[in-house]
């Protein structure tokens, strides 16, 4: 059971079974689509006779702004979590890491089910205090007011957000290779290191991206709920649309954000196309 | 350990509200979750031999994902009102891929050869069906119904933004009073206790899901 469990792991994404040139064409395909639904619906949105509150909450200006921060949150956010959580899931499956491996999968496992909603406001009780206390720490001075503090905060949190299931996705990953196969290459000659870099890895690609875009696109949602910490986004749009029952307001944040979502999958896509061996 | 033993103190007065809270949360956690399996579970054997509408309808769930949960909470709010209903509607379809896919899966990874005998035994479809396939599938099916589970339990911390109730509602009252005593408090209160629930949902799925599994398979 733990095998098919593993293959068809819904928090995975489950690898696809072989890579046609259909898929290639996908995605190629997939940014112009994305685009076209993007102007379609802006095309949409301006035709729409709107009353004067809902169209003021939903201008260019603002959007472009919105767009711009949660792009920003959602970038960053991936960036820092994709370098701490698959270093440290490569780690734990290291013959020296795998002793803490049981432990770190029971700890991801149990961590699915954190709200980003508590994660974000503790993130702004500790965090805001280390911003608030002494004008001339670093935190405060460039990075604070380059991005402004709530941003800066948001991204700490939805780092940690999502750091647990993308550890678990890359050691599961790493964990369902055919140990024969990394005998093979020891038995070869390759070092642990070449093993890892030429055969575990490659062959760990499709399971642990699979399960890291998922991650990741659950990720740029939960960003939507920055700006309850002063952090901004598109949560903006939606927090006003919901105070003002306007739909087209809430919609519009959500096909945003749902857009960007959407590209964050295709760039993983992309790189599953790159990174995955051709054998496979 | 100050603050550990603040929010231990303030737990231990709070124990009825606690408790009220997270019987609120599990209750919209179980119905969503309920219905949710049953539909996709039905929904991924009647697609089992439709390839195409298949693929149509793991597409569509998977878009549903990335919508944020605040934009899907909240447009439901002019159809249904403020409550628990708008809430309880968006965890729904969050809650379908998970399950749906696993179905598909492990309807799919049945051994055709084992089906050919049941149909050889003098089994009609709906027997092969509900005598052989799905059992064989149960395990990955409940698998998925726990990733679900998860993922639900977490989002529904939410519910408390478009009027609903659950454990969210400590975590937004010590946001709106952050700064004053017990805030910080509250907001551990309702992140640990949803974290709590899930982990016991997940216990008491595992056994379900030993229990429900056919003793050839277990």
């Amino acid at each position: 059971m733990t095998a098919t469990a593993t293959a068809s792991d819904p928090a995975t994404g489950g690898p696809r079974d072989r890579w046609s040139p259909r898929d290639d064409l996908g995605l190629v395909v997939t940014p112009f689509v994305l685009l076209a639904v993007l102007a379609a619906y802006l095309t949409w949105l301006g035709a729409q006779d709107l009353p004067q509150q809902a169209a003021s909450a939903i201008t260019g200006d603002k959007l472009l702004t919105q767009t711009r921060e949660q792009i920003t949150i959602t970038a960053l956010s991936t960036l820092g979590v994709l370098v701490i959580a698959i270093p440290l899931g490569i780690a734990l499956t290291r013959p020296w890491g795998k002793r803490f491996a049981g432990p770190a999968l029971a700890v991801a496992n149990a961590g699915q089910s954190i709200p980003a909603f508590g994660l974000l406001v503790i993130a702004l009780a500790v965090l805001g205090r280390v911003f608030g206390r002494a004008q001339d720490n670093i935190l405060q001075n460039t990075i604070g007011e380059a991005l402004g503090p709530g941003l800066v905060i948001s991204v700490f949190a939805l780092i940690l957000f999502a750091i647990l299931p993308i550890l678990r996705n890359t050691m599961v990953g790493l964990q369902q290779v055919d140990p024969d196969v990394i005998e093979a290459g020891l038995g070869m000659g390759m070092t642990r290191r070449e093993v890892l870099w030429r055969i575990e890895l490659p062959l760990a690609v499709p399971v642990m991206l699979a399960g890291v875009r998922t991650a990741l696109v659950i990720n740029v949602g939960m960003a939507t709920l920055a700006f309850l910490i002063g952090g901004g986004g598109l949560g903006v749009a939606i927090r006003s649309g919901i105070q003002l029952a306007q739909n087209v307001v809430v919609v519009t944040g959500g096909v945003l954000t749902a857009l960007l979502a959407l590209s964050v999958d295709w760039v993983g896509a992309v790189a599953e196309r790159i990174l995955r061996p051709k054998g496979l | 350990m100050d603050g550990v033993r603040s929010w231990a103190g303030f737990v231990a007065d709070n124990v009825d509200g606690v408790l009220e809270r997270s019987l609120e949360h599990l209750t919209l956690v179980a119905g969503v979750m309920v219905a949710a399996t049953l539909f996709s579970v039905v929904l991924g054997i009647v697609l089992m031999d439709r390839p195409v509408a298949r693929q149509a309808a793991l597409g569509a769930a998977g878009v549903l994902l990335t919508i944020p949960s605040l934009a899907l909470f909240a447009v439901f709010i002019p159809l249904v009102g403020i409550g628990n209903r708008p809430a309880q509607i968006a965890l729904f379809l969050y809650a379908i891929l998970p399950i749906l896919r696993n179905t598909v899966t492990g309807l799919g990874s049945v051994d055709e050869a084992v089906v050919e005998s049941a149909r050889g035994m003098g089994m009609g479809p709906l027997q092969q069906l509900l005598r052989v396939r799905v059992p064989l599938a149960w395990p990955v099916v409940m698998a998925g119904v726990r990733v679900s589970t998860q993922l639900v339990t977490g989002i529904a911390a939410i519910a408390v933004l478009v009027g609903g109730g659950g454990l969210g509602a400590y975590i937004q009252r010590g946001l709106t009073s952050l700064g004053n005593p017990f805030s910080i408090e509250r907001v551990w209160t309702g992140t640990v206790f949803i974290i709590l629930l899930a982990l016991v949902l997940d216990l008491v799925l595992g056994l379900i899901g030993r229990r429900t599994t056919s003793p050839g398979i277990r």
